[in-house]
């Protein structure tokens, strides 16, 4: 399959195995830059290791991936980690928050690493943090707010850099409904404003819903239901 | 609370301990592991009173002198010589035996004495000598190897020795080195070897030095993988358990850790015992069953150790309970409280203050003062540490990401990381205490030599009656020997040796080619016949009155090859004088010399020969060399490599000791901090990961680690070199010593610590690269 034109991340064809079990086998993905596209499947099914792969943080046994043009796989650790510094963003389920910082330092985190001030980063983490109604935590440590705050903490350090992808594991696996619902809402919601494309990583009918499409991961097959219907 | 209600919340968490799946097992085995390292190190020290006693009481045993008037011949007697020897710095001891009877007394380990040009050897003689390496040591013993001596009749397993058959040994009986005795052991009349107070402070601090950093490391092993299993039993709070029980079932997890630990010790200690009959660490060495760990000592052992692994576990969840999960958020640790941490070190030196000054002529230190002072204050460090690191690091300002999330993490959890050094600040504080006190004291235990290393580096010793000529013309001839300076050495005294008080006035003689007599004395002039008397020694009073030209003087011929005849010398009317001038060995020789045409020929077997080599050092085994020659020259050659000091042999073991036991004690420590180091990155595994995934520099994350460990070291170390310091200073103030810094020793005790972690650091980074994976990432 040729990859949709004007597609900002794709990949075709990966295969990717941890020992003896098929994580990947034969996956295909695309996505165009403002697009949120859910990753969906059930456990075990390959959608975490096809994000890992899409994010540069897996190397595929074999396939291609192609973002902007660039191919992942010739690119060296070091080439893939800056990427994922300076045009990615990452929210994970569990344990993403440096428990030792404050909020708004974990949130700066990333601009930091990127070589930007400490005043500068963390004021453009400040800002962040009110957008994502989460700024009176500024100071607080990850250990002293909810789940859901940690969440929204999450989103904002994902988001500080302005990245062209989001990739969101299960953002809302820990939280209950009504809190994963307010995170998703502010998460696409902050992606659509910076035109940032968001790879959504979720086994929810419910958060997938915030999606502009779907693609359902099985035995390390991927199928995009758009197509499909 | 009743006790079955302890026993059971106990019993529960040693069940958990042992049925936490392979998660568990793993946790359990590396405390097990941990525990039983310390516990061996424990074992092995309860053992050592038992090895030095029968290390001691062996050597007794064997003991061939005697003090008294030495035993008539009779078929109950034995002759013994002393040939001990060295060989590469390595003492063997040496007999030669000739039984007068069949009744002759056996020394201990043989079943019967060798015949002459016969020899039985100990075990590792034998090895060495049917070896390569002990060649040049084969041609020193000529004699045919017909059976090794048994256990009981050795200290040490690596000891070398052996009895060689001799005849005609009688002759040559000179109270010192060959005598006549009836029975082997101690002698009656010996004097009660009294240990100086000094030196037995000395040991109390070295047991207690080494033994708290070994506290230490069980205290931190118990708590191995202790984050990992608060959230498991956080989970029991669910369930019902209040946070007494859920704090006592924590306590059962580390009692199966201590237990577990316990049999693993245990076992580590049988191989070790088995192993120790194998090696030898510096020039000691001992036989398995010399390890027997005194029965009260093991059980206290036994039951300390669990104790201790119960109340470390109670002690260290007071101030913060389980809580369920998700329950209650991680506040900020509440600030330590510094007063009840100072109150260790100052109670620790309140001990110590009463015995200050009392020095060695009152220095009966009590002992239980001592240990629990000494003890005070090293626990002071390590209740001291944790509010030094969060004192100092609260303080940190910020930097770069790495320094700030090392300050970060060092400021959520200081007690972890100064948990983490404790052991070695205590081993350093320990090591400079005892440093300084040893550097103090040295002088009391070690002394000039005196001896002109520039002028001669070896001294021979030769039996009466050897010809001079001959042997000074072989050690000239030995490879690496640069100078031979020979000499005879006699006595004259105005009466007959033989009288019942001896001689009223007696002199030196000194016998030698006029080169070798100046090495000894200022000559006006000197020619072959020539005699000289030395002048201008204030305590050679005597010389004067005998030095008139005619006057008759007697040589002493009491011991020797010849002691029936009266050997007589006139002093020559060509009389000399000569000023006396500094000896090779650093003495000043009085009395007369003479050169070899002035000896009476009569007197040869009254004259002991001395030599005094240079020899060019850096030529391979020239010592050994030039000890084959001696004992070529004369079996009974004594033969001295000179040194600039001498010390106390006691005072030596027990910086021996020392240097032992803080190598056991630092490798201990360096794996403790290791194996606790992995555990904090096992923690973080998935955080790293993530940090990874979102474009963290692996060169980031590997200095932020070191930060954390180099931070509290470095406070760890400068807390121990302040309390090491102190507890110096009074222990040098208690022996009545001038206090004095030997700041090389610090800063080498301080750099050793240091050198430990840097490695553990190191040692640790492969395990983080792989941990930086992004499988860590991973969920199912």
């Amino acid at each position: 399959m040729t990859p949709p034109p004007g597609s900002l991340l794709a990949a075709e064809d990966l295969h990717k195995t941890y020992g003896p079990t098929k994580a990947l086998d034969g996956a295909e993905f695309s996505i165009h830059p403002g697009e949120v596209v859910a990753v969906m499947g059930p456990s075990g099914s390959g959608k975490s290791t096809l994000l890992h792969c899409l994010a540069g943080i897996v190397v595929p046994d074999s396939g291609s991936i192609t973002y902007d043009g660039r191919e992942l796989a010739t690119m060296s650790d070091a080439q893939r980690s800056a990427l994922r510094r300076s045009e990615f963003g990452f929210v994970f389920q569990f344990g993403q928050l440096v428990p030792e910082l404050t909020c708004v330092e974990n949130v700066a985190l990333p601009l930091r690493l990127n070589g930007t001030s400490r005043k500068e980063a963390e004021r453009a983490a400040l800002t962040w943090l009110e957008r994502l109604e989460v700024d009176d935590l500024a100071k607080k440590r990850p250990g002293e707010v909810s789940g859901g705050q940690g969440q929204r903490v999450a989103v904002a350090r994902a988001l500080v850099t302005r990245p062209r992808v989001l990739f969101a594991d299960e953002p809302t696996g820990a939280l209950d409904s009504l809190n994963g619902e307010r995170v998703m809402e502010l998460l696409t919601d902050a992606a659509r404003s910076t035109n940032a494309a968001v790879v959504l990583v979720t086994h929810e009918a419910r958060v997938a819903a915030y999606s502009d499409r779907e693609i359902v991961v099985r035995d390390g097959r991927s199928r995009d239901m758009e197509r499909i219907v | 609370m009743s006790a079955r209600r302890w026993a059971g919340d106990l019993g529960l968490g040693v069940k958990f301990g042992f049925t936490g799946g392979r998660e568990g097992w793993g946790r359990l085995l590396l405390t097990a592991v941990g525990v039983g390292l310390g516990v061996a190190l424990l074992l092995l020290t309860t053992a050592i009173p038992t090895a030095l006693t029968v290390r001691h009481q062996r050597e007794a045993a064997r003991l061939d002198y005697t003090y008294s008037k030495p035993p008539a011949k009779s078929d109950a007697t034995l002759v013994i010589a002393d040939l001990d020897t060295t060989y590469r710095d390595k003492e063997v001891r040496g007999r030669l035996v000739e039984p007068e009877g069949p009744k002759a007394p056996l020394a201990p380990g043989l079943r019967s004495y060798p015949a002459p040009g016969e020899m039985v050897v100990s075990p590792a003689l034998k090895r060495l000598l049917d070896s390569r390496d002990g060649a040049l040591l084969r041609a020193r013993l000529p004699y045919r190897v017909v059976g090794t001596i048994g256990e009981s009749g050795l200290v040490g397993s690596q000891e070398l020795a052996y009895y060689a058959g001799a005849r005609d040994l009688a002759q040559h009986i000179n109270g010192w080195q060959v005598a006549r005795i009836s029975a082997f052991g101690p002698p009656a009349d010996q004097p009660e070897d009294k240990m100086d107070p000094v030196l037995i402070l000395l040991v109390l601090v070295v047991f207690v030095v080494l033994l708290m950093p070994v506290a230490v490391f069980i205290a931190a092993a118990v708590r191995f993988g202790g984050e990992r299993r608060d959230r498991r039993l956080a989970a029991l709070r669910l369930v019902g358990s209040d946070s007494r029980m859920t704090r006592r079932i924590a306590a059962g997890e580390a009692l199966a850790g201590s237990l577990l630990g316990l049999a693993f010790g245990t076992v580590f200690f049988l191989i070790g015992r088995q192993a120790a009959g194998g090696v030898e660490v510096m020039g000691i060495s001992v036989f398995p069953d010399y390890l027997d760990p005194s029965p009260a000592l093991a059980l206290l052992v036994a039951v300390a150790v669990p104790a201790a692994a119960v109340l470390a576990t109670l002690l260290a969840r007071r101030g913060g309970g389980i809580e369920p999960p998700g329950v209650v958020r991680t506040a900020r640790p509440a600030r330590r409280r510094l007063w009840w941490r100072l109150l260790l070190p100052v109670a620790g030196l309140a001990l110590l203050v009463p015995m200050i000054g009392q020095g060695r002529s009152h220095g009966n230190f009590n002992e239980y003062l001592v240990i629990g002072g000494v003890l005070l204050l090293l626990v002071g460090v390590t209740a001291l540490l944790p509010w030094v690191v969060e004192a100092v690091v609260a303080r940190l300002g910020r930097g770069a990401v790495s320094w700030q999330l090392a300050v970060r993490r060092l400021q959520l959890s200081s007690g972890t990381a100064a948990r983490m050094v404790n052991g070695i600040a205590v081993a350093v504080a320990g090591a400079i205490a005892l440093q300084m006190l040893f550097t103090g004291v040295e002088g009391d235990y070690s002394k000039e030599t005196g001896v002109d290393l520039n002028r001669a580096q070896m001294q021979v010793r030769l039996s009466r009656g050897v010809s001079l000529d001959e042997a000074a013309g072989k050690f000239a001839d030995v490879r690496g020997v640069r100078k031979v300076v020979a000499m005879g050495e006699a006595s004259v005294g105005d009466t007959s040796w033989r009288s019942a008080d001896g001689p009223r006035l007696s002199s030196q003689v000194t016998v030698g080619s006029c080169a070798a007599l100046r090495e000894v004395a200022k000559l006006p002039g000197c020619r072959d016949g020539d005699v000289f008397a030395v002048t201008g020694l204030g305590w050679d009073t005597d010389t004067p009155p005998l030095a008139e030209p005619g006057r008759r003087l007697h040589l002493d011929t009491s011991q020797g090859l010849d002691l029936s005849r009266e050997v007589t010398w006139t002093v020559p009317h060509g009389l000399k004088r000569a000023r006396a001038a500094d000896a090779p060995n650093g003495l000043e020789r009085g009395g007369f010399l003479l050169t070899p045409g002035a000896v009476p020929a009569q007197a040869a077997g009254a004259i002991v020969g001395q030599v005094y080599l240079s020899v060019d050092e850096s030529v391979p085994e020239v010592h050994d060399l030039v000890r084959n020659t001696a004992t070529d020259v004369d079996r009974f050659a004594d033969v001295m490599v000179w040194t600039a000091t001498q010390q106390s042999r006691q005072y030596a073991s027990i910086r021996t000791g020392l240097l032992v036991g803080s190598v056991c004690v630092l490798v201990l420590i360096g794996a403790s901090l290791l194996v606790s180091q992995l555990e904090q990155l096992r923690e973080r595994r998935r955080l790293l990961s993530s940090l990874v995934a979102f474009g963290t520099r692996r060169r980031t994350l590997g200095l932020s680690v070191l930060w954390q460990t180099a931070l509290p070291i470095a406070l760890g170390l400068l807390l121990a070199t302040a309390v090491g310091l102190t507890l110096g200073t009074v222990l040098l103030k208690m022996t009545d010593t001038p206090v004095g810094v030997d700041w090389p020793s610090v800063l080498t005790m301080t750099g050793i610590g240091a050198g430990i972690v840097i490695a553990v650091t190191l040692l640790s980074l492969p395990p983080l690269v792989r941990l930086m994976r992004p499988d860590g990432l991973r969920t199912e």
